[in-house]
């Protein structure tokens, strides 16, 4: 294990923002803590740099099996991204990244030439050579996270922290650097922890994923195990492309709309209220009843604009609305049309009972 | 036909604009009492100075009990001003990157010589290292003097300038936080690094800003100091009181040109000042 944290608990005066916390990040994994503001994952991360101390003895942060909870910040060797990049706005680009080196004790410090050498390979790793001379100010927000990520790396980090490294760039920035950094892991495999409340940057960069909610870990998967199989109703509905449908669950299936279907999982034999969450792309739409079992619902509207065409329905009986994705194929036999009536035939049911948090 | 369009354009008002008569008065009232209650004072110091003839202003220059006054003035700034630098820098530097209890307390006290009269601040010392203070008579016994001599003109000035630089840097220190700091310390800095090369370069405009504000008023103190100096000529004059001597003394010429040098030194204040501030700007664009 590259980092490991166990048992970490952190309260601000009285708003609790961790409680009993632990995760495993293996040597070389890009693991992407997401969740919501306030799930605690910038703290997590804080922690892990040494910015922020766990509360109790039992929290411990481990780099490679070495424990460094006592040990402060700038003796740990990580590197860290700040959301707003944190340059100093004193130095060029050039000394910004030489910073961490220039910093070290007289017997290890590397010599002038090693230090230009080692800045150099980094500009050129970062694509900005040419502007070794600038100022943090004289920089575009791409220019500057790239800069803040080259002066991270610069130290030759045992592990790299990255706060919200994308967060405060538009939209276009963000997509090019989303998959710089994924091919900027392939090459250096440095063990990287990135904040992010965006879903599909996480799903689309880390190797895994953790779920993090109101301060404690609610799911920990590859991005598949993850968007397939979430674990909560938290985690469905964070991730998002989702349809809620309420229902009753009974004996291994449950009711929705007057039909039954199977839900894995729910055992109890007694009815109860129950949430049942569909991907939009395990509803099959037909015309008629036809012999599965379907329920009847109406069609408000349908895009398709894209690879996959959009049907937008609602219930029947109680007008609860839900979208459906389907290919383009399906979507030229089914010709739906606003106000018609479609019969709607649910794969894949995921069922929590009611009153589970979601 | 476009340069006509942009011509109009240009002539009409803005809408925060007042109307032109409005606008004249305003700026006549205040150069009115700017040069009332700034220029002419100030033209006024001069002309009294040379009265005599810049044999007589250059005569009392020279004169010992005038050039003892200007060097206690400098001996007293040179001490008083480096130390409020540090200690301002070091309060400014805990209230803004630290939580601790009595934050407030300290923030209240930094702001305590502000609010006190400077002739009590002198009083408070003459109580607490006079010959009839607390301390008096052990000071007598080991042969200290602390009242009526340099150490008591050093005390009571570093006193009533003590907020000037720690002012100026709280809020500068707060408005920028702590992030710069933390990223250095990730990178490796120890504490002194980080100061050094990230806290003092952020700050050092606005600190010697400060540096500048409380040089003048170290220069130019008179209550606080004038209690505690007990006015001995040669020994603890320092300008201002030099300057209230000779008045008093019915030599209004020799007043007024000390009292000149002391102008000089604010008007060259005032240039610095100005230079400094034009410096920050440009630095924040």
């Amino acid at each position: 294990m590259s980092v490991e944290v166990r048992n970490i608990t952190k309260k601000f005066g009285r708003y609790p923002a961790l409680h009993g916390v632990s995760l495993k990040v293996a040597s070389g994994e890009l693991v992407a803590l997401l969740g919501p503001s306030g799930s605690g994952k910038t703290t997590l991360l804080r922690i892990i740099a040494g910015l922020e101390f766990p509360d109790t003895a039992e929290g411990r942060v481990l780099y490679f099996g070495e424990d460094v909870t006592d040990m402060p910040a700038y003796k740990r060797r990580a590197g860290f991204a700040f959301q707003h990049y944190a340059l100093f706005r004193h130095l060029d680009v050039f000394e910004n990244i030489a910073f961490g080196l220039r910093v070290r004790s007289r017997w290890s410090r590397p010599r002038e030439a090693e230090i230009r050498e080692r800045v150099g390979k980094l500009l050129q790793l970062i694509q900005l050579e040419s502007l070794a001379k600038r100022f943090p100010s004289q920089l575009s927000g791409g220019q500057r996270q790239r800069v803040a990520l080259a002066r991270a790396l610069a130290t030759e980090p045992r592990v790299l922290l990255l706060d919200e490294p994308f967060g405060a760039l538009d939209a276009k920035v963000r997509k090019e650097l989303r998959h710089w950094l994924r091919q900027l892991h392939e090459e250096i495999h440095i063990t990287t922890l990135f904040v992010t409340h965006d879903q599909e940057e996480a799903l689309e960069v880390a190797d895994r994923v953790a779920i993090l909610r109101e301060g404690h870990i609610e799911q920990i998967g590859t991005p598949e195990e993850i968007y397939d199989h979430p674990a909560t109703p938290f985690v469905y509905d964070f991730l998002g492309n989702v349809n809620l449908f309420a229902g009753h669950a009974r004996e291994g299936a449950v009711i929705i709309g007057g039909t039954k279907f199977p839900a894995p999982g729910m055992a109890g034999g007694s009815e109860t209220p129950a949430a049942a969450f569909v991907r939009p792309h395990d509803i099959h739409v037909t015309r008629e009843p036809g012999g599965a079992a379907t329920f009847a619902a109406r069609v408000k509207h349908s895009h398709a604009a894209g690879a996959l065409a959009h049907l937008e329905l609602e219930r029947l009986d109680n007008g609860e609305p839900f979208t459906v994705q389907l290919s383009k194929e399906q979507f030229r036999q089914l010709r739906p049309r606003p106000g018609e009536r479609v019969y709607v035939e649910l794969r894949n049911v995921r069922v929590f009972p009611e009153g589970d948090p979601t | 036909m476009e340069a006509v369009v942009t011509a109009k354009t240009a002539r009409r008002r803005s809408p925060t604009a007042e109307p032109p008569l409005v606008r004249w008065l305003l700026i006549t009232g205040a150069l009115l009492f700017l040069s009332l209650f700034l220029v002419v004072p100030l033209l006024a110091v001069f002309a009294q100075a040379f009265a005599k003839g810049p044999g007589y202003y250059f005569k009392t220059l020279a004169d010992p009990l005038t050039v003892s006054a200007i060097k206690l003035t400098f001996i007293t700034a040179g001490i008083a001003v480096p130390m409020n630098c540090v200690f301002g820098l070091a309060a400014a530097w805990a209230i803004t990157k630290f939580d601790f209890p009595g934050k407030n307390v300290l923030t209240t006290l930094i702001d305590l010589p502000f609010s006190v009269s400077p002739v009590i601040s002198g009083m408070v010392y003459v109580l607490v290292f006079g010959a009839q203070g607390w301390f008096g008579p052990w000071l007598i016994e080991h042969d200290i003097r602390i009242i009526f001599a340099v150490p008591g003109l050093v005390l009571a000035t570093t006193f009533v300038t003590f907020p000037f630089v720690a002012r100026e840097l709280i809020p500068l220190m707060q408005a920028q936080g702590c992030v710069d700091e933390e990223a250095a310390r990730v990178l490796g800095a120890g504490g002194w690094q980080t100061f050094w090369r990230v806290t003092l370069p952020n700050i050092k405009w606005g600190l010697l800003y400060g540096v500048i504000l409380c040089n003048a008023r170290a220069m130019g103190e008179f209550g606080a100091v004038s209690v505690v100096s007990g006015h001995i000529g040669g020994q603890t004059n320092t300008i201002p009181l030099h300057v209230q001597f000779l008045y008093d003394s019915y030599n209004q010429a020799g007043a007024f040109a000390v009292a000149s040098v002391l102008t000089f030194l604010a008007l060259v204040t005032i240039a610095l000042k100005a230079w400094i501030e034009r410096k920050e700007t440009r630095l924040k664009l």
